[in-house]
């Protein structure tokens, strides 16, 4: 650690550093900052930074406040839209007790938790995401009419199109921090656009996840739009996602891969995929956390909203893509269930331990489906055994309470946190007079 | 021919045990050139028998090879100094294994012809020889074997052997084997490295693609330390890289696919490394026709057996600068470069050099080198223990561990000390003034006579072997072989082991009570920052003040400071194992201030190394005992012999108290007496409890009978008091006085005739018990929950005025305030709670149980039972209890409705405002009431037809539920899985910190010290915290269950 640690203090001296952001999230994966100066680095190395955690939701027990952020130096990054001179850099850190254990309800915690005990298995998760979101002309207000950004369609190469203008500059700044954009496009609906990262190790795929959403927002900002990460925020346009594309690495081979076999998918990759079918109802709590998670969830359009895996088959949770049959290190199955706003640390946790789950349990992998899942019948799909996801955040809730798995994976603390958070959240929503019942019972009744 | 001369009896004499047989052999024919100082010579040998039998072996092969004239040149020399025929003859004496050798290949004497035996030959030379031997060129960069079949592993067995036989001679022919034994560990390490580098020529000759690797191998723990015995795993790790420039080539493929494709690359370099790594493992490891050498073991590696068996420079850095935990650091305080890439193995020795040393600053060391320390002395057999040369206490392990920890604590900032041999770090900790000159040579001589040993154990039959042997033979053979009688060597070994455990303590912990000043001979003198480094090493945080503790308690000419001094070193390690060594010091500290001039205690403590490891345990890990210590110091006497620690059985209390009762003529005095005599019992039951001689039900158990003894005898001083205010009996008679002894003979006498003032006031009082006194179940400072009832004998309507004002004396005598532990007797349970009479009589209390009780009353009934009362009160109260509390036909829909909303009202009321209910251990998220009210709830209901259910104990009740299966087995379980932590965590609260406490705290150091308090020494504050956390969720769903969702 050491060196890194000089490695990072090197870097300031020399790159014209100002301030050092230090980075952290709550429950909810909202980003949290505090900046440094640079003669404080070491100390933050050494000692860490108090902060007052009770200001964070989640993140404390209220009676007991301090808390200590330890950067993480390997995530050191120079912050690419703030400039070059006076620049600010950020790094990622680990939230401890005062006395230097790690936080029960940091989630960087919860995944370092879940990677050590996969690890102890010798299995690493790599992954890579496809976040899709929706660029704005202007913020949202109350009774106004949302407007996208543009108006092109799936790939579509929009003229003049800032939004083509939006993801260059975007992807410079990403790479610029050294977070590698594999492919971009613009997506179906209007505004929509998606940023494929790189497949790297989970936490820094988590950390990556992040960061992107602080540079995408700041990019919009920048060229006078707003960006959401929200996963339906127009009834008749396409919900925002984050396929991602999950592997199981042993001793650096693929785990997930094994010539000759079926798709090349190994024993473990299979039991791997029935962890995250049998699991889904507990996990999806934390894989689509907000109430408007469940509009993309069971918004027709391709969403996943039945527990069936596939080969080929645009509506499945999972999809086990074709992969270059030279290549063992590429096979992996995509998880099609998140979407853009969860928090990446939570939810590649609970993940990793539903698939861990199907490895330990050396769980049965349900045949696959073929078909659109979307146009059986109710009664077809009972006869193959295809259960949907819950159809609203309250029935996740209720499948995510009597989870041991789900309160393993997190810990008590954050288990019981999110439970009651997101209660409040439920009951906040079923409070509201909507604008649906106006229109459809005012004047009727 | 010369005839044997030696008659059997001659051949006993010097030193043959089958002498028929030995006359026999000397006999043979191969045998002819043996000359007459022969047998003299074989006799004199470690095993006069195994040597004969092996030279008539070797000499038989010799002949059938053709080899006679060479084997006569041995043959003739025997019986000369220094020929070669002694040097073959001490060797087969102590060695079967290698004659063995020999016999196979008689060829290989010419090894002994001359011998090696100042072992002068040098690493360089011992490599090529065995490269050689494999058909590899040892001036080769990267030599590579002939074939890499079973031919080059049989020549690399025979050459290997071959050398074996002159360092195992030079050994045992040594003048002094303790002096040549650092150079004999050397030769065979250098060996083990030749051996490895030709098993790695065997490897490249036979794995294909493996001229694309470079590959070094980095010899690890004895090996590495070039401290090797003569048979034992060869610890390695394997580092790699390719062998051409990264990138040169592979050019084609997408640039997107550039990540995959130095993955691909580097996937290539490991499967090859691999394939490498186990046929050199292979190559070593194989049991040929000529036998094998050792198993390579490299389980040291990152991740242990799940890791990949080699991996790349970055692999190695960011493994270690990210995962690795100390001890693995401490490992590699041992790592050399031994074989393969020389520019690689040393940039990895480069690269870890700089982590080892700051190991013993990282997170954790300190438990690791305490768990490590426990995990040594648990692992042993017992039995073998003593036996063991290498893990038993005062063993090899114990040397290496002291000089080891020593050279982690101040090689931080001493660079001198960083040396890997254990004999070369106690030089240089020795030199550097971390040991005194005399301990650093006890510990080098005790150090060198155990290796010896080990040697010639291990020499015998080549096996790995640790444990002394237990047969006269064996015995005899290993004393001989270290030219000592069987008895001189028992005595020599005993006397090591001893002094080295000793050592241990006078090396690590001595130093630190003579950080200021005094120094007797040869003593050293520590600086203060090198005392805290050490103090901090084993766990104390604050060294500065443990230093002024232990300078004040060792400090002066008195007889006290002499014994603390003596008995410090090892009292500073006990505290450093206990949970938390600065509290125990400090409160030792004021112990010894208080009572440390009494002359049994400091004698107690000498003498008992149980009751001295005792207190220290229970001093770091109790304040509650603490205090208590320095009011009741007799308590320390009681940790020497468990039948004074156990708790008094209750009529043992009852006759206590009886004893003590006898001057009531003034309230005060009897209030100090009863109080003084209770908390002697309350520190007896704790000091039980810490001590781990007694479990959680049983000090529940012992609580509630002290509560009882204490309630008792206030009871019959109230009567007393009363009977005196009123007159009824002459003041200031006698009527408390009785026997001196109280025996169970004069108990009930004397119970009897102190009743008299009740008797004379004309009532007969009882007592219910509730609540956790009621249940059996209480905790250190529980309330005491009563109701008084009053008896008319002969006071008429005066009866409850009487009985009202005993009451009020009970409470005024028992509930007085007193220093730290208070005890609380409770009436608010009454009829008509606080607005109630304090007494009634049993006709209005049946009344009103009978006409107002509400349904909570009867409730609260279940955990009532009379504590004090006649036979015939007793039996009319438990009939008039029964028919409330276990209703016939069960809770009717009303009564359970009332409960429920009882239920929910007290959860949101009582639970204090801002606490976390789910860390309240009483009225929380599936605490203690949670699981009472499950239990009430399903006795109310069924124990009308489950007598089983019929216990005021609640887990008891709870038991009887499951085996019913009135609640779900799994469920019961998780109910009482819930209430027993709950009750652990309150309780070990109380001891922890002297008071008792309803939350479980957020604090780390608090969770850490309950959480060895309730598990032991492996406890953790995460562990707790998330096990109370999770098994209190998971009873508040069966409790959610049985109390809210019961079938409609």
């Amino acid at each position: 650690m050491e060196h890194l640690h000089d490695d990072v203090i090197r870097k300031v001296d020399d790159g014209d550093v100002r301030f050092i952001r230090l980075w952290f999230c709550d429950i909810a994966g909202t980003l949290k900052s505090i900046a440094i100066s640079p003669s404080d680095l070491e100390v933050a190395f050494t000692e860490g930074i108090g902060i007052d955690g009770s200001t964070i939701e989640g993140l404390t027990r209220s009676y007991e406040s301090d808390m200590i952020l330890r950067p993480d130096p390997a995530t050191f990054e120079l912050l690419a839209w703030r400039g070059r001179s006076n620049a600010t850099a950020r790094m990622m850190c680990d939230v401890l007790t005062p006395d230097g254990e790690p936080a029960a309800a940091d989630p960087r915690r919860v995944l370092r938790d879940a990677l050590g005990r996969a690890e102890e298995k010798g299995l690493e998760l790599f992954a890579h995401p496809e976040i899709e979101f929706y660029l704005f002309a202007e913020p949202y207000q109350r009774g106004q009419q949302l407007m996208p950004a543009d108006n092109a369609g799936y790939f579509d190469h929009v003229h003049r199109g800032q939004g083509q203008d939006f993801r260059r500059i975007a992807i410079q700044h990403l790479e610029a921090m050294n977070i590698q954009v594999e492919f971009s496009h613009h997506e179906n609906g209007p505004g929509q656009n998606e940023i494929d990262l790189r497949y790297a190790d989970a936490l820094t795929t988590a950390d990556n996840i992040v960061t992107l959403r602080t540079v995408v927002k700041e990019v919009a900002l920048s060229m006078g739009q707003v960006a959401t990460f929200m996963p339906k925020p127009m009834i008749d346009q396409p919900g925002s996602g984050m396929h991602t594309h999950l592997s199981l690495f042993q001793g650096g081979k693929n785990a997930f891969h094994e010539p000759g076999a079926e798709f090349g998918l190994s024993r473990v990759g299979r039991q791997f995929i029935a962890g995250l079918l049998r699991h889904a109802p507990e996990y999806s709590a934390v894989t689509n956390q907000w109430v408007n998670s469940y509009k993309r969830l069971w918004g027709a359009q391709e969403a996943p909203s039945y527990i069936c895996w596939g080969h080929n088959n645009r509506s499945a949770l999972v999809r086990v893509p074709f992969h270059k049959p030279t290549k063992g290190t590429s096979s992996r199955v995509e998880f099609r269930g998140l979407d853009s706003s969860a928090n990446p640390y939570l939810a590649f946790a609970v993940l990793l331990a539903a698939g861990m789950a199907g490895i330990d349990g050396e769980y049965e992998l349900p045949e696959g489906a073929e078909d659109a899942v979307w146009g059986l019948t109710e009664r077809e799909r009972r006869a193959m055994g295809i259960e949907p996801l819950p159809t609203d955040l309250f029935r996740a809730l209720e499948s995510f309470e009597s989870s041991e798995l789900m309160a393993s994976t997190l810990g008590e603390q954050v288990f019981e946190f999110f439970l009651r958070d997101k209660r409040n959240e439920w009951h906040r929503y079923r409070e509201q007079v909507t604008d649906y019942e106006l229109a459809s019972t005012f004047s009727r009744v | 021919m010369p005839e044997p001369s030696t008659s059997t009896g001659a051949l006993a004499r010097l030193g043959f045990s089958r002498s028929e047989r030995v006359r026999r052999f000397l006999a043979e024919p191969a045998l002819s050139e043996l000359g007459d100082r022969a047998p003299s010579a074989l006799g004199a040998t470690a095993d006069g028998d195994d040597a004969l039998l092996g030279l008539l072996r070797v000499a038989e092969a010799a002949q059938e090879a053709g080899l006679t004239a060479e084997m006569t040149e041995f043959l003739r020399g025997i019986g000369a100094p220094g020929s070669s025929g002694q040097r073959l003859i001490t060797l087969l004496g102590t060695s079967v294994a290698m004659g063995d050798f020999l016999t196979r290949h008689p060829e290989r004497l010419s090894a002994l012809r001359t011998g090696d035996d100042q072992l002068t030959m040098t690493a360089h030379e011992v490599r090529a020889t065995l490269l050689r031997a494999v058909g590899a060129d040892p001036a080769a960069p990267t030599p590579v074997a002939g074939d890499g079949g079973r031919a080059a592993r049989d020549h690399l067995r025979i050459a290997y052997h071959e050398r074996l036989l002159q360092i195992a001679a030079a050994d045992v022919r040594a003048p002094s084997p303790t002096d040549l034994q650092p150079r004999v560990s050397e030769a065979l390490s250098d060996l083990a490295d030749a051996a490895l580098a030709a098993g790695a020529a065997i490897a490249r000759a036979a794995v294909p693609g493996q001229e694309r690797v470079r590959w070094a191998v980095i010899a690890m723990g004895k090996t590495g330390a070039r401290e090797l015995n003569f048979i034992s795993d060869v610890d390695v790790m394997h580092v790699v890289a390719p062998a051409e420039e990264p990138g040169s080539e592979h050019s084609e493929g997408d640039t997107t696919d550039g990540d995959e494709t130095a993955r691909a690359e580097e996937d290539g370099l490991v499967a090859i490394g691999s394939a490498l790594a186990r046929e050199l493992a292979r190559a070593c490891s194989d049991r040929t026709s000529e036998g094998t050498l050792w198993q390579v073991d490299a389980n040291l590696r990152p991740e242990g057996k799940d890791g990949p068996l080699v991996r790349t420079m970055d692999s190695y850095r960011s493994y270690y600068t990210q995962w690795a935990e100390s001890w693995e650091f401490q490992a590699l305080l041992k790592a050399r470069w031994a074989v393969g890439d020389g520019q690689l193995g040393q940039a990895f020795e480069e690269m870890i050099a700089p982590w080892v040393w700051k190991a013993s600053t990282r997170e954790g060391f300190v438990e690791d080198s305490r768990a490590m320390r426990r995990r040594v002395v648990a692992h042993i057999p017992r039995g073998e223990a003593d036996r063991n040369i290498k893990l038993g206490p005062g063993g090899l392990r114990d040397v290496e561990f002291t000089v080891q920890l020593l050279q982690m604590v101040h090689g931080r900032t001493d660079e001198d000390l960083q040396a890997r041999s254990t004999l070369e770090a106690l030089a240089r900790l020795g030199e550097g003034g971390y040991i005194s000159r005399v301990h650093v040579a006890e510990m080098d001589s005790a150090y060198r006579f155990l290796r010896c040993v080990e040697h010639r154990m291990q020499l015998h039959r080549l096996r790995r072997t640790q444990v002394l042997p237990t047969s006269a033979v064996d015995v005899r053979r290993l004393a001989r072989t270290l030219g000592m009688t069987p008895e001189q060597f028992t005595t020599r070994y005993q006397r090591t082991r001893r002094r080295v455990r000793q050592l241990h303590e006078e090396i690590f912990y001595r130093p630190l009570l003579v950080t200021s000043s005094r120094l007797s001979d040869g003593q050293i003198t520590l600086s203060p920052q090198a005392a805290k480094d050490r103090l901090a090493a084993i766990g104390y945080r604050d060294g500065t003040r443990a230093l002024s503790h232990i300078s004040s308690l060792t400090e002066g000419i008195s007889r006290r400071a002499a014994i603390q001094r003596q008995l410090l070193p090892a009292m500073l390690e006990w505290f450093a194992d206990g949970i938390d060594p600065d509290l125990g010091l400090l409160q030792f500290r004021r112990l010894s201030d208080a009572i440390g001039s009494a002359h049994w205690y400091l004698g107690l403590l000498r003498d008992s190394g149980r009751a001295a490891k005792r207190l220290t345990r229970v001093l770091a890990g109790s304040r509650f005992v603490g205090e208590q210590l320095e009011q009741i110091p007799e308590g320390v006497r009681w940790l020497a012999r468990d039948e004074l620690l156990r708790p008094l059985a209750r009529d043992v209390l009852g006759r206590e108290f009886l004893a003590v009762i006898t001057r009531v003529d003034d309230v005060d005095v009897a209030r100090d007496v009863l109080r003084r005599t209770r908390n002697r019992e309350l520190l007896r039951i704790s000091l039980a409890h810490l001590s781990g001689l007694v479990g959680p039900i049983e000090v529940a158990r012992a609580l509630t009978d002290l509560a009882e003894a204490v309630l008792e005898a206030g009871m019959l001083v109230a009567c007393h008091v009363v009977a005196r205010e009123r007159s009824v009996v002459d003041s200031g008679a006698a009527t408390l006085d009785g026997a001196e002894e109280v025996d169970v003979g004069t108990a009930s006498r004397l119970r009897e005739r102190r009743s008299d003032p009740a008797r004379a006031l004309g009532i007969e009082m009882a007592i219910i018990g509730l609540g956790s006194f009621g249940a059996r179940e209480m905790g250190y400072s529980s309330d005491v929950d009563v109701q008084f009832l009053v008896l008319d004998r002969g006071a008429g309507a005066r009866a409850g005025e009487i009985g009202i004002a005993v009451a009020t004396q009970i409470q005024r005598i028992l509930n007085a305030p007193a220093a730290g532990t208070n005890l609380k007797v409770n009436a608010d349970l009454r009829p008509e709670g606080r607005a109630g009479l304090l007494a009634r009589s049993l006709e209005a209390w049946c009344d009103y149980y009978r006409r107002d009780a509400q349904t909570w009353e009867k409730q609260a009934l279940l955990r009532a039972r009379p504590v004090v009362a006649s036979e015939a009160v007793s039996a009319r109260l438990r009939e008039e209890m029964d028919r409330h509390r276990y209703p016939a036909g069960g809770l009717d829909d009303s009564r359970r409705r009332e409960i429920t909303r009882m239920k929910a009202r007290v959860e949101s009321e009582r639970l204090p405002r801002g606490a976390d209910p789910s860390r309240h251990l009483k009225l929380g998220r599936g605490g203690m009431t949670d699981v009472e009210w499950s239990v009430q709830i399903t006795t109310l209901d069924r124990a009308h037809d489950h007598p089983a259910l019929r216990t005021t104990s609640t887990m008891d009740a709870l038991r009887a539920a499951g085996e019913a299966e009135l609640i779900p087995q799994r469920s019961a379980c998780e109910l009482r899985e819930a209430w027993t932590l709950a009750w652990q965590i309150r309780r070990s609260l109380f001891l922890w910190k002297g008071r008792e406490g309803e939350v479980l705290p957020s604090d780390r150091n608090e969770l850490r010290a309950l959480a060895r308090l309730i598990d032991g020494d492996e406890g953790t504050a995460i562990e707790l915290e998330e096990r109370y956390l999770r098994v209190t969720r998971r009873a508040r769903a069966v409790a959610e269950q049985i109390i809210f969702e019961a079938d409609d």
